[in-house]
């Protein structure tokens, strides 16, 4: 059995960029089928069987469209922006265990890019700085609504990553420890997270909506207020690229959800890991697009005030009787 | 239906169903517990349900609402006002026009222009009759000063063409001789849609 | 490889601490300041302290800078600051100076030979543990400390944001809005 090289690591890199952006893309198609399904659409249906070269078709336009880059923009920063968007999504993602190890070859490959053993912490630390995706190329546009997005983008970041590592810091006093991997093997031997820690499942899960942009929490690009917030003036793949980092931070939150509360890739009853994991992240998807077909956006002011004086002070109780109760 | 039916003009109220919504609490202590016990009773679910629900109908018993546009078309009123057709006698299949030139006189975006001149058999005949449909505003006061039927608005909604000339010829406009046999009466203004029976409802107010 | 790293690190880092400081442009200095946060972070990494560098991401990129970015909304951006020096030599004396004297400080322990590490890493425990450690023993006092200033500041915040925060403007019309003024 040989140990991983630099080289694995950079074929490993390679690859969880191509699966990524594929699934991205992929889910997009997923995103408009099952909208248009809750609404009792059909959805795309004319590019290829069931619209499923529909992707191609979007990759296609997005690629030969006009790069639009408005006359007083800071043209350095407007360009930079959405690459820090793709960028931080994806090395968020590096730090994410998705299935159990495997061999392959004759070559043991454990599944995680980068194994710090802080994962947690570092898959937050990069979704937070995540942020000047949007903050950037909304500042640099030199366009009212940007400058509205980017204000909305630092608060709803700085208000809901301390939500995020709030309701996070209950499960990681029960493991004892910063990695993904250890919250893994935790759930073998114990039940699932989410029945011992719920609120701090459900706490989780308002922030990862707000940290990942989605409805009821995409205030930064809210169309029936602000036009399209930090993205109005984005077109093409610059705009596109904002696209596939929030599909690749949707991905990170519901691997997070499923390894942290779901109890990870352990087998569960018949199924094998590598199926559980991937049924428990579909689900979470699926929740995202079913939540944004559900409910209305909230209002910026009532957004503040459910982070500030009711999210934040539910996950330090939390804490607090987690800590009690650990200490008993 | 009967006319008893009709004369009941209250529709709809008997159905009302009041919601025991709770006045809007003042006080802090009063929104607090209107927060938890909204949050606790999983108000938010229900609506998560209802798309659930919506999804599986469409899904599983095939009730979805989409019209494949381009291959599938709902019919539209007779009274809807499209692109203008001239018609034809049924017996000789001579266009009906006559050449009076009220629509043209009428048209108050002044888009008509026609032309005409004595024929062989002293019949005036048009020799030449557009719609320039830049300007129409398909205010149907043409079709309805006609003393001939002979311009109608069509049901041609699909106006979307790389010359507008496409459609405002005369020639364009008339009915082609071989499809004279099918050619449609226009029902006329005011006249009620092919479905009316099967989409009439009460007026649901009370008055 | 780790000295390329850290020679790449350091250069990096100057070089957009550089920019920050010469820069006309707000939205450049911003940039390159939370890039070069990022960077540091990446120092960390390089000696092992994941969670310091962690912490060092999330703390200074994720909040300080955005903070400073809130800031920087009310200017702006797409135009340069005109900055006025009344006199340069001063300020290259007190900068130099300043810059000179933190390089001794940090440098002279590193060079001396009797320096010691008075709390060395206790073996097993991984990264977070061993910060735990040194801070829960050692300084727990100015921990402590630390974290009543942070609430004293926290509310103080708070009292100075929310005074008059019942009072709506766009709520008043303009007479009220005049009283208001007059008892200010
Ligand atoms: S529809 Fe109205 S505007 Fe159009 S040609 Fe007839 S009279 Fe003129
Ligand atoms: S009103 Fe009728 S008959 Fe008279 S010119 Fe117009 S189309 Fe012909």
């Amino acid at each position: 059995m040989m140990e991983v090289t630099y080289l694995g690591i950079i074929i490993k890199a390679i690859l969880i960029l191509a699966i990524i952006s594929a699934i991205a893309g992929f889910g997009t198609y997923i995103e408009r089928k099952v909208l248009a399904f809750m609404q009792r659409r059909l959805g795309p249906m004319h590019v290829g069987p069931y619209g499923l070269l529909q992707i191609a078709a979007d990759g296609i336009k997005l690629f030969t469209k006009e790069d639009f880059i408005p006359q007083n923009a800071n043209k350095l920063m407007f360009m930079v922006a959405p690459v820090i968007t793709a960028a931080t999504a994806f090395i968020a993602l590096s730090a994410v265990p998705v299935f159990p190890d495997f061999t392959i070859f004759g070559i043991f490959v454990p599944s995680i890019a980068a194994d710090v053993n802080i994962g947690i912490l570092f898959v937050l630390g990069m979704m937070a700085a995540g942020l000047y995706g949007p903050l950037l190329a909304g500042m640099s546009q030199a366009n009212k609504w940007g400058i509205i997005g980017a204000a909305r983008t630092a608060a709803q970041f700085i208000s809901y990553e301390v939500v995020t590592g709030l309701s996070l810091l209950a499960p990681i006093m029960m493991v004892g420890s910063l990695s993904l991997i250890d919250f893994n093997h935790y759930n073998e031997t114990h039940p699932w997270m989410v029945f011992m820690q719920p609120v701090a499942f459900v706490l989780f899960l308002i922030a990862g909506f707000a940290e990942t942009n989605r409805t009821p929490f995409d205030l930064l690009e809210n169309e029936a207020e602000i036009i399209a917030g930090y993205a109005t003036e984005y077109s093409g793949m610059r705009w596109g690229m904002f696209f596939i980092g929030e599909y690749a931070n949707m991905i990170t939150v519901s691997v997070l959800a499923s390894i942290i509360f779901l109890g990870g890739y352990t087998d569960l009853w018949f199924i094998p890991g590598w199926l559980a994991i991937i049924l428990k992240i579909a689900f979470m998807f699926f929740l995202m697009l079913w939540v944004r077909a559900s409910w209305p956006h909230v209002r910026p002011d009532q957004f503040m005030w459910l982070a500030w004086k009711v999210l934040m002070p539910l996950a330090v109780i939390n804490v607090v009787i987690t800590g009690i109760v650990i200490m008993v | 239906m009967s006319l008893e039916h009709f004369k009941n003009r209250n529709v709809g109220t008997q159905n009302y169903r009041m919601l025991d919504l709770d006045p809007t609490p003042v006080t802090g202590w009063g929104q607090f517990k209107q927060v938890v016990r909204r949050s606790l009773s999983l108000e938010l679910l229900v609506g998560l349900k209802v798309t659930l629900r919506e999804m599986l109908k469409a899904l599983l018993f095939g009730k979805m609402h989409t019209t494949k546009y381009p291959f599938e078309k709902l019919p539209i009123g007779p009274r809807y006002r499209a692109i203008h057709e001239m018609k034809r006698l049924l017996e000789s299949g001579h266009y009906r026009c006559i050449g009076c030139g009220l629509c043209e006189k009428i048209c108050p975006a002044d888009a008509i222009r026609m032309d005409t001149h004595y024929g062989e058999n002293q019949r005036k005949e048009v020799s030449e009759y557009t719609i320039n449909f830049g300007r129409c505003i398909f205010c149907g006061y043409c079709a309805e000063v006609c003393p001939e039927l002979a311009i109608v608005h069509g049901g041609r909604y699909e106006t979307a063409s790389e010359q507008r000339a496409s459609f405002s010829l005369f020639e364009d406009m008339l009915t082609p001789i071989d499809q004279l046999k099918s050619q449609r009466e226009f029902p006329g203004y005011g006249s009620v849609s092919v479905n009316a029976d099967t989409n009439i409802k009460k007026t649901p107010l009370a008055y | 490889m780790i000295p390329f790293a850290f020679y790449l690190f350091a250069i990096l880092i100057t070089g957009l601490f550089l920019v920050t400081v010469m820069s006309k442009n707000v939205l450049y200095a911003m940039t390159s300041l939370a890039a070069g946060m990022v960077l540091i972070s990446g120092l960390f990494f390089i000696l092992g302290a994941d969670f310091l560098g962690v912490v060092q991401l999330i703390v200074y990129v994720g909040a300080v800078m955005a903070v400073y970015a809130f800031a920087m909304m009310f200017f702006d951006v797409t135009r340069d600051v005109e900055e006025r020096h009344d006199k340069p030599w001063l300020v290259f004396l007190l900068g130099g100076g300043i810059a000179v004297t933190l390089v001794v400080i940090f440098a002279a322990p590193i060079m001396g030979e009797t320096v010691h590490a008075l709390y060395p890493p206790v073996a097993g425990a991984t990264n977070p543990q061993a910060v735990g450690l040194v801070l829960f023993t050692k300084y727990l006092l100015p921990f402590e400390v630390a974290s009543v200033m942070l609430l004293v500041a926290m509310i103080a915040g708070i009292i100075l944001a929310g005074k008059k925060m019942e009072i709506s403007l766009s709520a008043m019309d303009e007479d009220m809005i005049a009283d208001t003024k007059e008892h200010a």
